[in-house]
C-alpha cells in the first residue's frame, strides 16, 4: 500500500505552477459564468489553449501534439484542471474516442484526425443512447445502408452531449439487422457539420445542455467507417470499458482515482464544505449551527460517504460514488434549509448555491456512462459470479412491428 | 483533506503482506470451521484456538520490539483481523492487541504490565471500551481474560483477576462480562494519568475499532459468499434465483459495500501508522461504515436465504447475530458519526 503524498521534483513543482497559471490566465470567472449559462462542459478558448499546450492528449510526444507528460505530470494536470472546474465533458468524450480512431480508422484521415484531436479543433461526441433505447446501447437502431463509396445513415440519438461543439460523432448504427444484435452493428465517426444533421438541444435540471441528433439520409463517405462492417462492437468495446472503468493502465493506477465515480464526488465536496461553513457561522442569537450535536451528526455521516465513496474501486466505486452525492446532497438540503435552495445569483445564496446545485446535478450521475443498475447487473455477473439473467432481446435484436 | 492533493491511491498489498493473509486465511480455513465456532458457543473464546494463533505470532506481532513483539503496523494487524472476522474466530484479538499495545505503550515491561505481556500466550489482555461511571463496565471479552486495560477518570489501569469474569450471555456469543474497574477492583495497577494516559487508551480504543472494523469487513464478505453460493443454485419458477435482479441487486450492494469499507480501513490505518494524528475522523468513519456495511450485509445475506437464513443450523445465522454483537461493543457506531462530524467541525474552526 502506498497512499503518501506524491513528492515533487523542482520541475514537477514548477509544472504545477505553470498549471496553476494556466487556470487563472484561462479559467477565468466569464468561463465558470459560461459555463453555469450553457451547461456545455465545454469552453473553445480554454481547450484551445489546452491544445496549444499539448495538454489535450498530455502524454502524447510533441511530435504529436502532445505535451510528453509523464504520470505524475498528467495526474497533476488533471486535478489542477477539476480544481479549477475547468469545462471537462467534451474533452472527455473526445479522449475515449481516440484509441479507437488510432487502431481503426482509415490511414487516409487518421493522422489529421488526431493531429486536429490534440490542437484542440477535432472534438468527439458519445453517438450511442438512442430515443427509445436507454442503457442498452447494443440495440442501436440507426440504420446505415451502403451506397457506393458512400454510407446512408438514418434515424436519431439522444444524450449526445457536446454534440453542439464537436466535429464528429463516434455512431453506433445497424447494417445489418438480421444478424444477431451485437453482430449487426458497425461504428462510424460521422462529420457533425453536414446537410441531413439536426442538432436540437435537451436542458437538463443539472445545468448541462445535451442534445437529441437527427440523422435524416446522411451521406457519409466509408473512408468514416471505423473498424470492419458489422464488427462495431469490437470497436465500441475499447472505449466502453474504459468509460466503465474494467481494464485499463495498471502502472497509472497507483496515481489514479479508484473509480469513475470520483469526479460526481466532487459536488459533494463542495456542496459540505458549504454546509460546513454554514454550520460554524454564528447566527443573530450569537448561536452557531454546528453547536447543535444533531448537526455535527448530519454532517459526520455526509463526510463518512464520501470517505467511503472514494475508496470504493471500480465498478463498485460509480455507483457508491453516485448514490453519496445523490443522498448526501439531498441530507444537506434538508439540514440548512431552504436557504440552501437559494440559486446562484439571488441574494442570500449560500455558498454560491453548492448546495442547491450538487441536489440538481445528483439525478443525472445515476445515469451517465450507464445507469447504476447496468453497473449493478455488472457487480453481479462480474464480481460475484452470478448467472446472467435471461432476456429475450439480449442476444437477438427486437424490433417493433410498424 | 485537500480532495485534489496530489497522493498515490495504491491500495495493493506486499508479497508480505499476501504472504500474512494466505497463512492466516489457511490456518482458519483448516483450524476454525463454522462447527468449531458453534462448539465455542455460548462464551464465544476457544482458548485452545487462541494458543495455536499465539504458535503463529498473532499475539505479539503488534508489539515494539523492545518487548519481544514484531513491530507490525495497524495495516498488517487489520490483514490478520479482516482473516479473522472472515472466520468469526472466537478469540479477543482486536481486543488483546489494542491492550497489549497500550500496555506496553504505557509501561513497557516493568511490573504487571510486563507479567500480563509475558503470559499473551497462555490468556489474552482485553480493554474496557466504555468508562463506567460508578458501575462494573461492560467488558468484551471480560469472560476470557484476567487482566484488562481500562481508564477510570484520567486514570489507565490494569486491572487483575485470578479468574476470568463470569459470562453474560449475548446475542453476538462474544465473552462479554462485568469488571469492576474503580478503587474497588480486587488488584489495580495504575499505569499513568493525565492526558498522557488518556492518549494511550484512546489510541488503544481507535485500535480496537479499527481492528473490528477489518473483522466486520471479513465477516461481511464471508456472509456474502454464502449467500452468493446459495443463490447460485436454488431454482425457483424455473430459474436460478441469482438471476433475478431482485436477489442479485441486493447481493451487489452489499459488495458494493465490502469493498469500500475493506479500503477505508486500511486506509485508515495505513494513516494512522503513517501519519498518526494527521486525519481526525477517519478511524471513526472507518468504523462506522463497516459496522453498517456489516449490519446491511448480514442481514440481506441472510434474506436472500429466506426462510432458511434465519435458522440456527444455517451458517448465515452466525454472521447475522455476530454483525451486531461485534460491532455495538463500544456503544452506539452513530456517536463514531457524530465524532467524525465533530472533526470536520474543529477543523472549519481552526480554519
Amino acid at each position: 500500500m502506498d497512499l503518501s503524498v506524491v513528492e515533487l521534483s523542482s520541475d514537477q513543482r514548477e509544472f504545477t505552477e505553470s498549471v496553476r497559471a494556466f487556470c487563472v490566465e484561462h479559467v477565468t470567472e466569464e468561463v465558470l459564468e459560461h459555463e453555469r449559462l450553457t451547461g456545455d462542459g465545454f469552453n473553445e478558448r480554454v481547450h484551445l489553449a489546452l491544445g496549444q499546450r499539448g495538454w489535450i492528449m498530455p502524454a502524447w510526444p510533441a511530435e504529436r501534439g502532445g505535451a510528453g507528460l509523464d504520470p505524475v505530470r498528467e495526474r497533476i494536470l488533471e486535478l489542477e484542471l477539476a480544481r479549477a472546474e475547468a469545462p471537462w465533458v467534451t474533452l472527455g468524450t473526445t479522449r475515449l474516442v481516440v484509441a479507437a480512431v488510432e487502431k481503426y480508422a482509415d490511414p487516409l484521415i487518421r493522422e489529421d484526425l488526431l493531429r486536429g484531436v490534440a490542437e484542440g479543433t477535432v472534438r468527439f461526441c458519445l453517438g450511442y443512447t438512442e430515443p427509445d433505447g436507454g442503457s442498452d446501447i447494443a440495440a442501436a437502431k440507426v440504420r446505415a445502408v451502403r451506397d457506393g463509396d458512400e454510407w446512408v445513415i438514418d434515424g436519431s440519438k439522444i444524450f449526445t452531449t457536446g454534440a453542439q461543439n464537436c466535429q464528429y460523432t463516434f455512431l453506433i448504427t445497424r447494417t445489418d439487422p438480421d444478424l444477431p444484435k451485437h453482430k449487426g452493428l458497425t461504428m462510424f465517426l460521422v462529420p457533425l457539420g453536414g446537410p441531413g444533421i439536426e442538432i436540437q438541444p435537451i436542458r437538463t435540471f443539472g445545468n448541462e445542455r445535451t442534445n437529441v441528433v437527427y440523422f435524416g439520409d446522411v451521406r457519409v463517405a466509408d473512408t468514416y467507417r471505423l473498424g470492419g462492417v458489422n464488427d462495431g462492437w469490437t470497436v465500441l468495446r475499447g472505449p466502453l470499458d474504459a468509460e466503465h472503468s474494467f481494464g485499463g493502465d495498471s502502472s497509472a493506477r497507483k496515481l489514479a482515482d479508484l473509480s469513475v465515480g470520483r469526479s460526481f464526488v466532487h459536488a459533494l465536496d463542495r456542496a459540505l464544505d458549504t454546509a460546513v461553513t454554514w454550520a460554524v457561522t454564528p447566527g443573530p442569537d450569537g448561536a452557531r449551527p454546528a453547536d447543535d450535536p444533531y448537526v455535527r451528526y448530519r454532517l459526520g455521516e455526509i463526510e463518512m460517504d464520501i470517505q467511503a465513496a472514494l475508496c470504493t474501486p471500480g465498478p463498485m466505486g460509480r455507483v457508491k460514488c453516485s448514490e453519496a452525492l445523490v443522498h448526501g446532497a439531498a441530507a444537506l438540503l434538508d439540514l440548512v434549509g431552504p436557504e440552501a435552495l437559494i440559486s446562484e445569483g439571488a441574494a442570500d445564496a449560500l455558498g454560491g448555491g453548492r448546495i442547491d446545485f450538487a441536489h440538481r446535478y445528483a439525478q443525472g450521475t445515476a445515469t451517465y456512462g450507464g445507469t447504476v443498475e447496468v453497473f449493478r447487473g455488472m457487480i453481479a455477473q462480474h464480481v460475484l459470479g452470478l448467472p446472467r439473467p435471461s432476456f429475450p432481446g439480449a442476444k437477438v435484436l427486437i424490433q417493433k412491428k410498424r | 483533506m485537500d480532495s485534489f492533493e496530489l497522493r498515490y491511491a495504491d491500495y495493493s498489498l506486499t508479497e508480505e503482506q499476501l504472504a500474512v493473509r494466505d497463512a492466516f486465511r489457511e490456518f482458519f480455513a483448516s483450524e476454525c470451521p463454522p462447527d468449531r465456532v458453534r462448539a465455542a458457543e455460548p462464551l464465544g473464546y476457544d482458548a485452545k484456538l487462541w494458543g495455536q494463533l499465539t504458535e503463529l505470532g498473532a499475539a505479539s506481532m503488534g508489539l515494539p520490539e523492545s518487548v519481544g513483539g514484531d513491530g507490525a503496523g495497524l495495516v498488517d494487524l487489520a490483514i490478520v483481523a479482516e482473516e479473522a472476522g472472515a472466520a468469526l474466530a472466537p478469540v479477543p484479538f482486536a481486543e488483546h492487541v489494542a491492550a497489549s499495545r497500550a500496555l506496553a505503550s504505557a509501561a513497557g515491561t516493568a511490573g504487571a504490565a510486563g507479567d500480563v505481556l509475558g503470559a499473551a500466550g497462555e490468556r489474552p489482555v482485553s480493554l474496557a471500551l466504555r468508562p463506567a461511571a460508578g458501575a462494573a463496565a461492560l467488558v468484551p471479552a471480560g469472560a476470557a481474560v484476567r487482566d484488562v486495560v481500562a481508564l477510570d477518570g484520567d486514570t489507565l489501569v490494569l486491572v487483575r483477576a485470578a479468574e476470568p469474569a463470569p459470562l453474560i450471555p449475548n446475542q453476538g456469543s462474544t465473552p462479554l462480562a462485568r469488571w469492576e474497574i474503580g478503587e474497588g477492583a480486587a488488584s489495580r495497577t495504575v499505569l499513568g494519568t493525565g492526558a498522557g494516559a488518556v492518549a494511550v487508551y484512546q489510541a488503544a480504543r481507535a485500535e480496537w475499532q479499527l481492528l473490528t472494523a477489518a473483522a466486520l469487513v471479513g465477516l461481511t464478505e464471508r456472509a456474502l459468499s454464502g449467500a452468493v453460493e446459495f443463490v447460485k443454485t436454488r431454482e425457483t419458477m424455473g430459474v436460478v434465483i441469482g438471476a433475478l435482479q431482485g436477489v442479485s441487486f441486493p447481493l451487489a450492494d452489499v459488495a458494493i459495500g465490502v469493498s469500500g469499507a475493506r479500503n477505508l480501513v486500511r486506509r485508515a490505518a495505513w494513516l494512522a501508522d503513517n501519519e498518526p494524528g494527521a486525519h481526525a475522523g477517519l478511524v471513526q468513519a472507518a468504523f462506522a461504515y463497516a459496522a453498517r456495511v456489516a449490519t446491511h450485509g448480514a442481514t440481506t445475506s441472510a434474506h436472500m436465504q429466506g426462510g432458511l437464513g434465519f435458522t440456527t443450523e444455517a451458517d448465515a445465522s452466525l454472521y447475522f447475530l455476530r454483525a451486531k454483537g461485534w460491532s455495538v461493543l463500544g456503544g452506539d457506531p452513530a456517536r463514531d458519526v457524530m465524532a467524525v462530524g465533530d472533526a470536520l467541525v474543529a477543523r472549519a474552526l481552526a480554519g
